[in-house]
């Protein structure tokens, strides 16, 4: 493994001798797997590779110059922020260079027009403290607050707070991208001055491009800089008590509360979303995976599996959980008012309260997504839509169901439908499944289940997110459009002509499929005989 | 599904395969946990990734590492051995990944340098001259042997036999004889009876911390018998890096629990506030000073006791028997912030990192020794945290603390006054 002389003499030259590296030992520590997000699966194996040399740029100008040098040299490269999202933000073919961001770490806020500019090494938490501070706030995506802001705002960014603000490509104002071949875009505002306030500017609307739905993970250049807008917050702040491992955000009570209740069915469930989107009230409304609730009580891993060995398919089928969360955003008489119309709607709909904790210890400023690795040791969210509320719980019944065919190896969750909510008030659902196994068994039926779910969706005419980079482009993309593929490799050609950027994605998966002997037996779709990009082993 | 053996035993780096492969780089181990996040500046607590930006300087890279050590994929290489090596090993990451995941980074690390010492290619020279010195002196400096007890002076009454012996240590002993003299004075004025070993010898943290465990299991074993010969029901420490080798590593050298040592392990904090408490330690003198207190590793996160384990781990990871995992919860996070409390006229201002979340200062566990360039910026680090809360005075309870902090205080031309708790206590009597 190794770039050739002349390339790592160019890249030294621009970051410094510091902060370049090719040592294997060094190298080693970015390995993608064997755990975390979606690894210890096939794709972590098959599609992984230990980096020939790290560069850890500074500034943007650095990361073009780096970018440049690829080109010049043939240096294949991936972007890597802080390296959380599994096997697909880490190398993929050998003698790959990984340009680590985590230095780009800039960051300035500007209070009275409610933004703030983070560097792509900037993570959630350390922004949401700033931004409260100062009375406002962010969404911290489920991914978590340890996620890169701009990896998140480009890829996912959402959470149960997004019944209020809804999708992040609102929230992406004036940006800087790199393209792959090392040139400069300025999105937004940013392209005719240097204030980034706002994220449409003259010209075509490159955010798109940036993020689709869920982002081309970093096979078109390299984001930098991003403006990223805060919202209006009530003005007390949360504070933080207890020692970890039992820490959490004590919430100011006449200001902020969680309410979790007990409602008699699904289409309960269902209408208290809509009447309380309706209404205009809440700062979240949302039904997690029930078993969330065993690892939010369970000490350890055995006792969450005392807790949750408990359930059965009746238990899970008959509990029913909406949370809610108030946000007394303008005053305490607003939040009275919020949390009374609450009342009303749930106890028309036969509803009960249930005694909910005063704090938060998920979704505020922590963002508690490596958490779900507590019970089996290996994780991924298979499938995220955002559509209607009412498509939202027919994907999350679909998918249960298909689930079953692969349990085991996939968790025993007794049916559970994944986790459903409200976006933008209502005029959005949400739905999420997560599944998790132990990366120790035969993971084939997990690969398998990954690839499986495209099918059904693309049979039950359901909006996935996770299209191009993330599943198989020739089996997704002549029914997504129906020529998304080609329209999407046409944008990839244009502008990395040389495949230079992340190769082999947007086509990893169709890669791995090829690759790996034991996706075959569900193979059947067409391919061409050859992929359309540059051979890089 | 087949089950798996293992155990707790850091003598084998295969113990912890699983925890190194169930690491999912979230960096719970790196940054300050999100709950108590201050904000864009002191956003992390790892010393050895704050120090080097590259991924394997972090407990997530090292549990990479650590893999490919036991698959035999990496060559031993100067530079994996500062990978290894260049780490204070303060349980920031531990705590941190226990958070959420319950993963034994810590036992992960030490069982690394176990590993490097098994196979030749460690300790770091460093570490090596203060294994001699040891051998030679009984103490890590060096220094003549009968100088041990130079730090008495001839107003502090030790008892011939007493409950309490007080372990002074190295440090103490040669480098910081004032913490040595401060608490003696402290335990005096509250009326705590104290003796000291007849011959003290080195604890041995360096020696463990590095890998050299037969090294540091021989001089365990010599100190607790010591210990036992005197009746001592409770063995105090005013270093915080002798309280965790007494309390933890002792008995994981020996495969006992804390408990089975046979006396209690306290810090000079725990006996100094239990007085302050039953009101025989009352503190008068006046100190109008602005303080933030450091809460040292050795007696925050990483006092959990130890207790030996071997089971089996089977479906979805689960083991059996039960594990009570060590999370860092026993800490002495209140005692030193009551003492605070009690100095007439003083000032308490927290720093943005505390308790669990403290930023280490970077001296302890061989780092100082082999890699005094982390120990000096890693206190640096720190200390702009003092700054920023407008302290004058920083106070510690290790003497590797002060003495680290001390350094970079002097190199930075700084007027900050660092010093240790025994010796603020010791000034309000």
């Amino acid at each position: 493994m190794a770039i050739s002389k002349k390339a790592y003499n160019a890249l030294e030259s621009i970051v410094g001798a510091k902060y370049i590296t090719d040592d294997p030992a060094v190298c080693e520590g970015y390995r993608s797997g064997p755990g975390g997000y979606e690894s210890g699966l096939g794709y972590e194996r098959v599609m992984t590779k230990i980096p020939a040399c790290v560069v850890l740029p500074r500034t943007t100008e650095e990361v073009q110059r780096i970018v440049k040098v690829c080109n010049r040299y043939s240096v294949p490269y991936v972007p890597y922020s802080t390296g959380f999202y599994g096997p697909r933000s880490h190398c993929h073919v050998e003698n790959e260079l990984l340009v680590d961001l985590k230095r780009l770490n800039d960051f300035e806020i500007d209070e009275k027009h409610m933004y703030a500019v983070v560097g792509s090494g900037v993570i959630y938490s350390p922004l949401q403290e700033e931004a409260m501070k100062r009375g406002m706030y962010v969404i911290i995506g489920g991914g978590g607050a340890q996620a890169s802001v701009i990896a998140n705002l480009i890829g996912d960014g959402w959470s149960p707070l997004s019944h209020r603000i809804g999708l992040p490509h609102r929230r992406i104002l004036g940006t800087e991208l790199v393209l792959p071949d090392g040139e400069l875009v300025k999105m937004g505002s940013l392209a005719v001055g240097e204030d980034p306030f706002w994220g449409d500017g003259p010209g075509p609307d490159l955010r798109g491009l940036l993020r689709g739905f869920t982002g081309l993970r970093g096979c078109l250049g390299i984001v930098t800089k991003m403006a990223v807008k805060l919202l209006p917050f009530q003005p007390e702040k949360p504070m933080p008590t207890g020692i970890a491992p039992n820490t959490a955000l004590a919430l100011p009570e006449h200001r902020m509360k969680w309410i979790n209740y007990q409602v008699p069915n699904k289409a309960a469930q269902v209408k208290a979303m809509f009447e309380i989107s309706k209404a205009e009230i809440a700062g979240a409304v949302t039904k997690v995976p029930l078993f969330w609730r065993a690892i939010a009580k369970a000490e350890c891993k055995e006792e969450f599996w005392d807790l949750w060995g408990k359930e059965n398919e009746e238990t899970i089928k008959n509990f029913h959980i909406v949370r809610v969360l108030l946000i007394g955003f303008t005053s305490e008489e607003q939040m009275k008012y919020d949390e009374n119309v609450l009342n009303d709607i749930m106890a028309e709909l036969g509803s009960q309260p249930r005694a909910t904790k005063p704090s938060d210890e998920s979704w505020i400023k922590n963002a508690d997504s490596a958490g779900m690795w507590l019970m089996c040791g290996s994780y991924v969210s298979v499938d995220y839509i955002i559509e209607t509320l009412s498509h939202a719980v027919q994907h999350g019944e679909a998918y249960a169901d298909l689930k079953k065919k692969y349990t085991p190896p996939l968790m025993p969750d007794y049916g559970d439908p994944g986790w459903f909510q409200s976006f933008e008030l209502g005029h959005q659902g949400y739905s999420e499944f997560l599944v998790y196994w132990d990366q120790d068994e035969d993971t084939t039926g997990v690969d398998h289940f990954y690839v499986e779910t495209s099918k059904m969706n693309i049979r039950n005419r359901f909006y996935t997110s996770l299209l191009g980079p993330h599943q198989p482009l020739y089996l997704t993309g002549p029914k997504y459009g129906p020529n998304y593929h080609q329209w999407l490799l046409k944008v990839k050609d244009e502008f990395d002509p040389l495949w230079v950027c992340h190769p082999p994605t947007p086509l990893a998966h169709d890669v791995f499929v090829e690759k790996a002997e034991w996706m075959k037996s569900i193979k059947d779709w067409e391919v061409p005989k050859k992929f359309p990009m540059p051979k890089w082993e | 599904m087949p089950t798996t053996q293992f155990s707790l035993d850091i003598k084998k780096l295969d113990n912890f395969a699983y925890d190194m492969s169930r690491c999912i780089k979230c960096k719970g181990c790196y940054w300050v946990e999100h709950t108590y996040m201050p904000g864009v500046r002191f956003s992390t607590r790892c010393p050895s990734n704050t120090w080097n930006d590259f991924d394997a300087y972090g407990a997530f890279g090292k549990m990479r590492i650590g893999l490919a050590m036991i698959e035999g994929k990496l060559k031993w290489s100067p530079k994996l051995l500062e990978i290894i090596y260049a780490d204070p090993l303060c349980g920031a990451c531990d705590v941190g990944c226990k958070r959420n995941l319950d993963l034994e980074i810590g036992l992960s690390l030490e069982a690394m340098r176990v590993k490097a010492v098994q196979e030749g290619a460690g300790p770091m020279p460093a570490h090596k001259k203060v294994a001699e010195n040891i051998a030679k002196t009984h103490n890590q400096f060096g220094a003549p042997h009968e100088n041990r007890k130079k730090w008495l002076t001839a107003d502090i009454k030790i008892a011939e036999k007493a409950d309490v012996l007080y372990f002074v240590g190295c440090s103490a002993s040669y480098v910081a004889p004032e913490i040595a003299r401060s608490a003696a004075k402290v335990l005096n004025a509250a009326n705590i009876s104290f003796m000291l070993m007849p011959d003290e010898w080195c604890c041995g943290n360096t020696l463990f911390s590095v890998g050299m465990l037969d090294e540091a299991r021989e001089l365990a074993k010599r100190n607790i018998e010591a210990v036992k010969a005197t009746g001592a029901k409770t063995v105090m420490l005013t270093c915080a890096e002798g309280y965790r080798m007494w309390k933890v590593d002792y008995p994981k050298l020996l495969n006992i629990s804390t408990a089975e040592l046979g006396f209690n392990v306290v810090h000079f904090v725990e006996a100094a506030d239990e007085a302050l408490k039953k009101g025989t330690l009352r503190l008068s003198k006046p100190q109008n000073v602005r303080l933030a207190y450091h809460d040292s590793c050795g007696i925050s996160r990483l006092a959990d006791p130890w207790t030996p384990y071997s089971g089996e781990r089977g479906w979805m990871g689960t083991v059996n028997p039960r594990l009570k995992r060590r999370r860092g919860t026993s800490g002495l996070y209140a005692q030193p912030r009551n003492l605070i409390a009690a100095i007439p006229g003083a000032s308490f201002v927290e720093m943005p990192r505390t308790r669990e979340n403290s930023f280490c200062c970077g001296a302890g566990r061989g780092t100082k020794e082999a890699f005094p360039d982390l120990a000096s910026f890693s206190a640096k680090h720190r200390l702009e945290e003092v700054r920023e809360v407008g302290a004058e005075t920083l106070v510690s309870a290790c003497p590797w603390c002060k003495n680290n902090f001390s350094q970079a205080v002097r190199q930075n031309g700084d007027n900050i006054k660092v010093v240790d708790i025994a010796e603020l206590i010791s000034a309000s009597l």
